[in-house]
């Protein structure tokens, strides 16, 4: 079992700061997702720790050993890449037998792991083959097994659903991780794609432009976002702009600049401060009949399966959007007028973000 | 601990990896770049007596004339390549027909021809011989047609073939969406498919212009057997044939000045090429429609089909083996110990040569296929050609002058002079087949506890190995065959090419055909031997997928 901590790490392609001093700590043992969007440095961040890319500031070590320096080799970090990397010229067990071969472990009892590991994946009947004979599907767990057959402590895995269709996608979650945790190993997993990261993570780190902005259980990075980016990225949210009118019980009142009033939990803002109010589109409520802060007109309504999203224009403010549940289908036409609410300690408030809102809540 | 186990060890150290770095970039250097242009060096500590030359109106008109003809020579073969070998590219990509196979094999097998040989057989088909009853065409022709005719057989399956690799590497869809779009095929091709494809009209442009300004072997034969050798120059001919009279230092000062024109020249061509890649665009916007429709259709393309395959079997194909014609002849066998002595010398340069490819020219491929994006990277690439592009008896003299002080033993000269043009064959093909190969296989390896060199063993070489062999091949039938800088460096070292080369001297000096007899028989037999080398490179590069596995 091995903790796996960051100090610092700098990295710098040409003007891309890639990694721009990130600390992390993940604990032995532990599930951790990197969850950004595409060129926030993940892969960066991943080369780091196994030694294929070295930083230029910072230090990274396992357990209390300094290995910023260490060869790849001899750190016990092995990568799974979305594209596999099995070797062509190799057949399936010589590909999960290349780490004990490779470090001359005694045959016997290598063929002995290879044999287990293959029979966990149900993959013994396809060890004689060559990668280019199986399926994505089984090219993965292949991946996997070597790297679980190879005796590192560490895991990282770089986007290793990525190449998968949808439906296989969903499935190899839960097996993936059930393995490497029956394994006990350190993983770090990254993504792009939230509900995995949701899905499968014991904690998520939130990185974006080469910095962590936030880490923290699924629940918390959902539920409790830092920054508007993260309440954004992680299921998406409606944002508002708007000044504090008062705050009374926790609770906030906001009037947005064409006059619409609303409540959030309070931030601790004081009347009169400009502040972007994030709402979760699976939290915005909307009704024919009930009243809500204000009203708008439906435009579209998106029929996703399990879910709907309803897309009301509001006057002054834009599109709001509204995720429900699929039997309120039939709730709403396009053209109806309805009104909009949220429970107010599901809608929070954040200071006007530095580089802009537009900038903010970006997400590519 | 094995030999290995310790390599695999070291090779994790970063000294260790530096210092591997460094050597063979320093090998590099010293031993291949340096030698190869260090007659520049000695042309300026010389200059006095090279001034004397060039003040010499009569010398320099023959020095002028030999490195004129050279490049004239060179620019008409290559642009002729350019015009055959696209449709003929074309047909074989593109088109599918009965026997392709074997025309596939018949455009390659003037590479197996050592150039001794070819320059042999073309001067008797279409020459008139002197003093030489052979059943040829026996044309009354200028030494500059012959030398042509001669060149383009060589040049050409170089110019196919670099064409063929960038069509194959084209999608046809570009071609059939400009068609639906209402362009005709010939329009479509010369619009869209041509502008993508001038990078590797530029590359075959090179390969074929460098070819045909190195040659000297086959060149100086099919002069002698028409009697012009020492009338008609070509700037490497002109190299061998003041190396024949006067075998010693007597004209070293115009040694140096058409070694120093060639090279000169030579790299100011491989620059502007370079830079036509990249800068020049050519205007390709004006469209004909009717004209080029009519010749995208019927008749025109089945005339198009039926001149280019014409073209290959009555220029390229005949002319080559026509040599095998003194099979049916009697006449005497030459001194069969000596062709083997001869031999045995070949093999132990070529041989001695590719091994050292092997050895310092894949680190050098792979440190350039890897790092492409670093300056040093970039300039080792550019420098791999400088040998490839260098006339190889101005890269002899030059190497010669560049170990004058060391007292090297000759073969030992020729064995390194062999590496300087051999090298950048091997380089070139495994750049290209590591480009190939995903980096992260290597990565991977290394993170599952893999020491680099074991990663390189153990993935990256089976993956890349049917190049490497393929590459080396190239690089030791070229060897075989290589005629100019042995005579440049030491013409006493008796490979079959100097071999053949002394017989058909002896021919044209004594006037008897027993010796140019012998000379055939001399050439055929080494082109047996490149033959078989050739169907191990077809062999090697059909398997490339079956090579990828080791069972």
């Amino acid at each position: 079992m091995t903790e796996i901590r960051l100090e610092g790490l700098k990295k710098r392609f040409g003007s891309d700061m890639a990694a721009d001093g990130i600390d992390l700590k993940v604990e032995s043992g532990e599930y951790l997702c990197i969850l950004g969007p595409t060129g926030a440095g993940k892969t960066t961040l991943m080369r780091m720790i196994c030694g294929l890319t070295e930083p230029d500031e910072g230090r990274v070590f396992f357990g209390d050993l300094d290995i910023t320096h260490l060869d790849t080799a001899e750190r016990g970090a092995t990568m799974l890449s979305q594209t596999y990397a099995l070797f062509p010229n190799m057949r399936v067990k010589e590909n999960v037998l290349f780490g004990s071969w490779i470090k001359g472990w005694p045959e016997e009892e290598s063929q002995q792991l290879a044999r287990n590991i293959l029979s966990m994946m149900h993959m013994e009947s396809r060890s004689k083959a060559y990668p280019d004979e199986l399926s994505g599907g089984q090219q993965q767990r292949i991946a996997l097994a070597r790297a679980l057959a190879s005796g590192s402590r560490v895991l990282l895995l770089d986007e290793p659903l990525r190449a998968l269709d949808a439906r296989l996608r969903l499935e190899l979650r839960k097996d993936l991780k059930g393995m490497v945790k029956a394994m006990g190993l350190t993983a770090i997993h990254v993504t792009h794609d939230q509900d995995e990261a949701l899905e499968m993570a014991d904690r998520i780190a939130v990185l974006r432009a080469g910095r962590i902005i936030q880490v923290g259980t699924p629940k918390e990075v959902f539920e409790d976002p830092k920054t508007p980016f993260v309440a954004n990225f992680v299921g998406r949210s409606n944002m508002i702009q708007c000044r504090v009118v008062s705050s009374t019980d926790g609770k906030v009142l906001l009037e947005s600049e064409g006059g619409l009033r609303m409540e959030a939990k309070d931030g601790g803002h004081s009347p009169g401060a400009e502040v972007l109010m994030a709402v979760k589109v699976g939290n915005t409520k909307i009704s024919t009949t009930l009243p809500g802060y204000f009203e708008g007109r439906v435009e579209k309504i998106l029929y996703e399966g399990a879910t709907i999203t309803v897309e009301v224009m509001v006057k002054g403010l834009g599109l709001v959007y509204s995720k429900l549940p699929n039997r309120k289908f039939d709730d709403f036409r396009e053209g109806n007028t309805v009104s909009v609410s949220w429970s107010p300690n599901k809608a929070k408030v954040f200071d006007i973000p530095e580089g802009g809102i537009e900038y903010e809540i970006r997400v590519d | 601990m094995s030999l290995i186990d310790r390599v695999d060890d070291a090779s994790s150290k970063r000294g260790v990896k530096r210092a591997w770095l460094i050597l063979v970039v320093l090998i590099f250097l010293v031993l291949i770049i340096l030698p190869s242009v260090y007659v520049l060096f000695e042309a300026v500590s010389q200059w006095d007596l090279i001034s004397g030359v060039a003040s010499d109106s009569g010398k320099m008109a023959v020095i002028w004339g030999a490195v004129g003809n050279s490049f004239s020579i060179a620019f008409i073969v290559t642009i002729i390549d350019v015009i055959v070998g696209i449709p003929m590219a074309w047909l074989m990509v593109r088109k599918n027909f009965p026997g392709k196979r074997y025309v596939d094999t018949l455009i390659d097998m003037p590479l197996a021809f050592p150039t001794a040989a070819l320059g042999f057989s073309v001067a008797i088909f279409w020459g008139v011989p002197q003093g030489l009853d052979v059943p040829g065409l026996g044309i009354v022709l200028s030494p500059y047609v012959l030398v042509i005719l001669l060149h383009l057989i060589f040049t050409y399956p170089y110019m196919v073939r670099t064409l063929s690799g960038i069509l194959e590497q084209l999608d046809p869809n570009f071609e059939t969406a400009g068609m639906t779009l209402g362009a005709s095929r010939f329009t479509a091709v010369r619009t869209i498919t041509l502008p993508l494809f001038r990078a590797g009209l530029v590359t075959g442009f090179i390969l074929c212009f460098a070819r045909s300004l190195s040659e000297t072997g086959g060149t100086y034969i099919a002069l002698s057997l028409i009697g012009k050798q020492s009338t008609f120059f070509t700037g490497p001919t002109f190299i061998s044939e003041l190396k024949h009279q006067a075998g010693s230092q007597a004209a070293m000062p115009e040694l140096i000045l058409i070694s120093v024109l060639l090279i000169v020249f030579a790299l100011l061509m491989l620059f502007v090429a370079k830079m036509m890649m990249d800068k020049v665009k050519i205007p390709w916007s004006k469209v004909w429609p009717k004209f080029e429709r009519r010749i995208s259709r019927g008749l025109a393309v089945k005339m198009r089909n039926g001149l280019s395959s014409l073209f290959l079997a009555l220029f390229i194909i005949i002319p080559s083996f026509f040599i095998f014609s003194f099979l049916l002849i009697d006449g005497p066998l030459p001194d069969m110990a000596g062709l083997f002595k001869a031999m045995g010398i070949s093999f132990l340069v070529a041989g001695a040569a590719t091994a050292f490819d092997i050895v310092f020219g894949i680190p050098m491929a792979l440190y350039i296929a890897r790092n492409k994006d670093k300056s040093l990277g970039k300039a080792l690439d550019m420098l791999v050609n400088v040998p490839l592009i260098i006339p190889t008896t101005a890269l002899g003299l030059s190497l010669f002058l560049f170990w004058s002080s060391a007292s090297l033993p000759g073969l030992v000269l020729v064995i390194l002079g062999h590496i300087s043009f051999t090298y950048p064959l091997v380089v070139r093909n495994v750049i290209g087949a590591v480009e190939e190969v995903d980096p992260s296989y290597e990565e991977i390896a290394k993170t599952l506890g893999a020491k680099p060199f074991q990663a390189f063993r153990k993935v990256l070489l089976p993956v890349i190995q049917s190049s490497v062999l393929a590459g080396s091949i190239l690089a030791f039938t070229r060897s075989l065959g290589e005629t100019g800088a042995t005579i440049a460096i030491d013409p006493t070292i008796n490979t079959v090419p100097i071999y053949i080369v002394n017989l058909i001297n002896k021919f044209t000096e004594f006037n008897n055909p027993d010796y140019a007899y012998q000379a055939a028989v001399a050439s055929i037999t080494l082109t047996a031997v490149c033959f078989v080398l050739m169907l191990a490179v077809k062999y090697a590069t059909r398997r490339k997928l079956g090579g990828l596995r080791h069972d």
